[in-house]
Order: structure tokens, then C-alpha cells, then sequence
């Protein structure tokens, strides 16, 4: 049995990634309940995210999480066409031929990834990544903390934006009745554009700091994938704060897994909570009440 | 689907029988690479049709076949290893396990319609492999040995075609009888079906069941031809994609569907064998295009075609 403070080490650093892992899991779970699309490029966008603030660090030397709202914008610019030219047209089809299209782009993207980056696992070189930040028995990497603030004002920016804005008002009428909103002047392809961007610039952001805490290659997108969608099953499709609870209630139970279980079953207890989830409590565990 | 009693059934069944019975000669004249090419594209044409029968039939997307392939992979050599049982035999028990897995999962899998399948799949695929590599009893990351020797080429390729034979059967049997307008009924419209009489979830279960029986065996023969398993391999979402592009790119609910797709899928992997990163990639791209401007995939734009032309001549 580990010791008290290796053992509260580990949680707390599960709870501060598990709160990075809501960001990203927000983006996946805005985007599902406006457009009943499961991004399964989620991850790839991540990894992607994680790839341009590696290169903005090489060719700008900026600091990457300084230059995040450039690295959100120009992610979120990226997906504009995805969503115009690959997602619009089949709007009228059903969510499974978008589904099935996003699932083209994520096998695209991870061997484009390999293609040009090659197959390495990569850090974003922040210097401060690894400085250790010792609270009493906690030590936690100095990144993991700054990881989880920059998300935790993200995910509250975005609650404002979609609770307290013209755009929110919009994305929720969108999001409950499609047809009804536009009735109501709503244009309801703009918002999901919108929302499909804002998702997107959520991963961005994420892979940028995940990226930056963590290593990440071309094929990590999928375990990020997963990761998500457990929290938003556990946080309650459309609720936006309960994806934040759900993304720190994964990231705690995966420490506690891991340090109970092994290392290797991390990841186990994150599957075993979705699914366990989806069994037998399918509108989510933290809010209850979605959306 | 024009016929929707189609009384093809036994030309079907006969179509079938005799290609069959022309394939189990192909060993006697054909090389050790046909051999190969033969004996994998049975294995992708079991799963495509085990895919086709649960999207086309049922509306069941999954992501969720490499589950299948490395359950059925692990089974036949835990019992072949294990209990010194012969292959059919480890076939069959393969097949029975990937239908009961099916049915113990579908209670959470089926809970929310659609996309949630389609999701939880592929968690349960993931649950399976980090399960594998980490429990040093199932051989841990590096996997197990068969203990005795694998069949040789000509010996396996014949199984494939067996369970590929069986594949095809049981297809027809559930898209060639009255089955099948039950299946449709559950595919277009659940709750209308079930307002009629029709058990929704039996018959989507059924569906999940079979194909998961059809995949665990797919994994049971590939896995004995390997003569060595290793959860990444086995459960490696490659198996997933493959049969899921194989059957959108032939037509989905197509009876052709998933050989066409599996045709095109073999010939544009030995195509591009030598870049294995661009050969996935146009895979997705032409999945793309395809949903897009075929949905039907490349069966339903020759239906299609065909059916203008006779429009024409007419």
C-alpha cells in the first residue's frame, strides 16, 4: 500500500488532469447536444490542438499558454470549412452519416499526423512543466495546477457564454427543438456552426494543455476520446458545469483505480464507469436533471 | 430489396452453396500469396456481413468489432491451449461466447438508441484490451502462444471459407425470410414497430448477437493462422474500421454490399501495402465521399446507374 503522501499525490494530480479532461470532454458534449453529433474526431482535434501549440512554442518561442486565445481562434477557424463542406450537407440525413464522417476524419487525421509528424511521442517544452508544487504532503507538477485554472476559467467562460448570452439563448433554444427555433428566427445552421467551432476551440485549448502536462502522438486522440465521452455521460449531456464535476469525478476515480489496481488499469476504470454509467444511469449521475 | 419476399431464397442459398464448393479448390492450384489474399478476405467478408446484417438490418452502427475478434481470438486459444480441444470445436465455443457477451452488454448498450450503441461499442472494445494487457493471466501486453503447431494454409483457408460460409447463410436466413421484415420494421421506425407487436429488443439483440458470433469466429480462425496473439493486435480498432468502411463502401443493407466492399478493401490494401498510413487514410477519404454522394455505396450507384438506363431504354 503506497504511503499517505504518494497516495494523496496521486489523487489530487487525478482530480487537476480530470479537470483539463472536462474541458475537452465540454467540447465533445456542447457539440452532441446541439447537433446530436459524437464527435469521433474529438480526439484528433485534441492531438491536433496539442500540435500547433508545439509549433507555435518552435516558431514563435512564445509561451504556448500565453498565446492560447490565437492557438482557440485559429482551431476553431479550422473547423468552419469541416463543418461547411462536410457536416452542413448531411444536416438533413440524420446524425449517423455525420457521425460516420467525422469517424473518416479522425482515421484521416491520425495517419496525416504520422505522415507529417511521424509516429514520436511528444511534450510541448514549457520549462515550468516539471517544476514540482509541494503543498504538505501533496506534490504536484506546477503544469497540472496551471492545467487545471486555465480550464476551469474556460469551462466558466463557456457556462457564461451559453447562460447568459444571445448565442447561449439560441444554442439552448437550438439544442431543445431545431425545428422550433427556427420557426422563431433562430438560424439555427449558423449556431451549429458556431457550436461545432466552439467545441472545437475546447479541444484545441485541452490538447494544448494536456499536451503541455503530458506526451501526446498521433494516435492519443482516442483514449481522449473515450476519456470524454465517460464524462460526459457522467456530468449529464448539455450540462455544463456538471461536465467539469464529471471530468474531476473521473480524474479522482482513475487515481484511486490506478493506485489500487496498478497503473495500467487507469484508463480500465474510466471504460468500466461508462459503461456502467450508460447502464444504469443514462441521463448522467452528477446534475441529474441535463438538460 | 426491390423483392421484399423475394422468392430468391433458394437461388440464394444455391448461389452460395456453389461458390462455395468452387472456392474449397482453390488451394490445389492457387499459390501461397492467392492463398493468403483468399484467406483474409473471408475473414473480412464474415465481418462485413456480420456489420452489414446488424447496420443494414437493424440500425445498429457499431464500433465495436475488434471487441469480438479478440474475444473470439482469446477464446479459441484458452480452449485450445487449455483443454486440447480441436478447432471446430473452439470455433463453435468462440461463437457461442461472442453472442453471450453480446447479449450480457446490451442491456447498457441498447439504452439509448443510435449513437450511444455506436459509443459504447467502442468503450466496450477499449474495456476488453486495457482488460487483456493488463491481467498477466489472459498473457498480459505480450500475449500467448498456441501451443501446438497452427493448421497449415490450405487447412485454414478452407475453415475461413467455412465461416464464411456460415456467414453468408445466416445472413440470407435473416434477410431472405420473414425475419427480415421484422428487422426492418425495428430499423425504420422502433416504436412504430413496437406498437405492432414486434419486441424491439429481442430483435436488435438478435442482431448484435449473431454478428458478434460471426466476428468472435472471424478473430477465432485469423487468431490460429497467426499461431500467436497480443491484445493490441487483436483488439486493435483496425478491425472496427475495416468492416465498418468494407460495408459503406459496398452499400449498407445491400445483400451485395459487403463483398463488394471487401473486394475493394483487399485490392486497395495490396495496392498500397507499402504505405500503410496513406492506405487508411484514402480508406477514409472515400468513406467520406461516399456518404456523402453514395450513400448506397458502390452496389446501390450500379443499382442506381442500372435502373436509369432501363429507365431510359424503356
Amino acid at each position: 500500500m503506497p504511503d499517505l503522501g504518494v497516495a494523496s499525490s496521486t489523487i489530487a494530480s487525478g482530480v487537476l488532469l480530470g479537470g483539463m479532461l472536462g474541458l475537452t470532454a465540454l467540447g465533445l458534449s456542447i457539440v452532441l447536444g446541439v447537433m446530436r453529433l459524437v464527435n469521433l474526431a474529438h480526439g484528433e482535434l485534441l492531438v491536433f490542438g496539442a500540435y500547433v501549440g508545439l509549433f507555435f512554442l518552435q516558431y514563435s518561442g512564445i509561451d504556448p499558454l500565453l498565446g492560447l486565445p490565437v492557438i482557440a481562434l485559429f482551431v476553431a477557424a479550422l473547423s468552419v470549412p469541416l463543418y461547411r463542406f462536410l457536416l452542413q450537407p448531411l444536416a438533413k440525413r440524420g446524425s449517423e452519416a455525420q457521425m460516420m464522417t467525422m469517424f473518416g476524419v479522425s482515421i484521416i487525421l491520425q495517419n496525416a499526423f504520422v505522415l507529417a509528424f511521424s509516429a514520436d511521442t511528444r511534450s510541448i517544452p514549457v520549462g515550468y512543466a516539471a517544476l514540482p508544487l509541494i503543498l504538505g504532503p501533496i506534490t504536484v507538477p506546477l503544469m497540472y495546477l496551471i492545467g487545471f485554472a486555465i480550464s476551469v476559467a474556460a469551462i466558466l467562460g463557456v457556462h457564461w457564454l451559453v447562460s447568459s448570452t444571445v448565442f447561449g439563448r439560441d444554442l439552448r433554444a437550438s439544442a431543445v427543438d431545431a425545428e422550433a427555433a427556427t420557426t422563431l428566427g433562430v438560424n439555427v445552421n449558423r449556431v451549429q456552426m458556431l457550436t461545432f467551432a466552439l467545441g472545437v476551440a475546447c479541444a484545441g485549448i485541452g490538447g494544448v494543455l494536456i499536451g503541455a502536462a503530458f506526451q501526446f502522438g498521433p494516435s492519443s486522440g482516442a483514449s481522449y476520446l473515450l476519456n470524454s465521452l465517460a464524462i460526459v455521460v457522467l456530468g449529464g449531456l448539455g450540462n455544463v458545469l456538471g461536465t467539469l464535476v464529471g471530468g474531476i469525478t473521473l480524474g479522482a476515480l482513475q487515481s484511486i483505480g490506478g493506485l489500487t489496481l496498478g497503473d495500467g488499469y487507469r484508463d480500465l476504470v474510466g471504460m468500466a464507469l461508462f459503461l456502467a454509467v450508460l447502464a444504469f444511469r443514462p441521463d448522467g449521475v452528477v446534475g441529474g436533471r441535463g438538460r | 430489396m426491390r423483392k421484399q419476399f423475394a422468392s430468391g431464397e433458394g437461388a440464394e442459398v444455391a448461389v452460395i452453396a456453389l461458390a462455395f464448393l468452387c472456392l474449397w479448390f482453390v488451394p490445389a492450384f492457387a499459390g501461397d500469396y492467392w492463398q493468403q489474399i483468399g484467406f483474409r478476405a473471408l475473414v473480412y467478408l464474415t465481418l462485413a456481413e456480420g456489420w452489414n446484417l446488424m447496420a443494414g438490418s437493424a440500425g445498429l452502427v457499431s464500433l465495436g468489432t475488434s471487441c469480438f475478434v479478440g474475444l473470439g481470438a482469446y477464446v479459441t486459444f484458452g480452449v485450445m491451449n487449455g483443454l486440447d480441444l480441436p478447432l471446430p470445436v473452439a470455433l463453435l465455443i468462440s461463437a457461442i461466447s461472442g453472442a453471450v457477451l453480446a447479449s450480457v452488454v446490451s442491456p447498457a448498450l441498447f439504452r439509448l438508441r443510435g449513437l450511444y450503441f455506436t459509443v459504447g461499442t467502442l468503450a466496450l472494445a477499449e474495456l476488453l484490451r486495457l482488460l487483456m494487457i493488463n491481467v498477466s493471466a489472459f498473457g498480459g501486453a505480450s500475449g500467448i502462444f498456441l501451443k501446438n503447431d497452427p493448421p497449415d494454409l490450405p487447412v485454414l483457408f478452407h475453415f475461413a471459407l467455412t465461416v464464411a460460409l456460415v456467414a453468408s447463410l445466416v445472413v440470407t436466413a435473416c434477410t431472405r425470410t420473414r425475419a427480415s421484415v421484422i428487422f426492418r420494421a425495428v430499423r425504420d421506425d422502433e416504436d412504430a414497430a413496437a406498437q405492432m407487436g414486434v419486441r424491439a429488443f429481442r430483435v436488435k439483440l438478435a442482431a448484435f448477437a449473431l454478428a458478434s458470433a460471426l466476428a468472435a469466429m472471424a478473430g477465432s480462425v485469423q487468431a490460429v493462422k497467426l499461431g500467436a496473439i497480443e491484445p493490441y493486435g487483436m483488439f486493435g480498432l483496425q478491425w472496427s474500421i475495416d468492416a465498418l468502411t468494407m460495408v459503406i463502401i459496398g452499400g449498407v443493407g445491400l445483400r451485395l454490399g459487403p463483398l463488394v466492399g471487401t473486394v475493394f478493401v483487399i485490392a486497395l490494401g495490396e495496392a498500397l501495402a507499402d504505405y500503410p498510413e496513406a492506405h487508411i487514410a484514402i480508406a477514409g477519404l472515400i468513406l467520406i465521399v461516399l456518404i456523402r454522394f453514395a450513400p448506397r455505396g458502390a452496389v446501390g450507384l450500379v443499382e442506381g446507374l442500372n435502373s436509369s438506363i432501363r429507365a431510359r431504354l424503356a
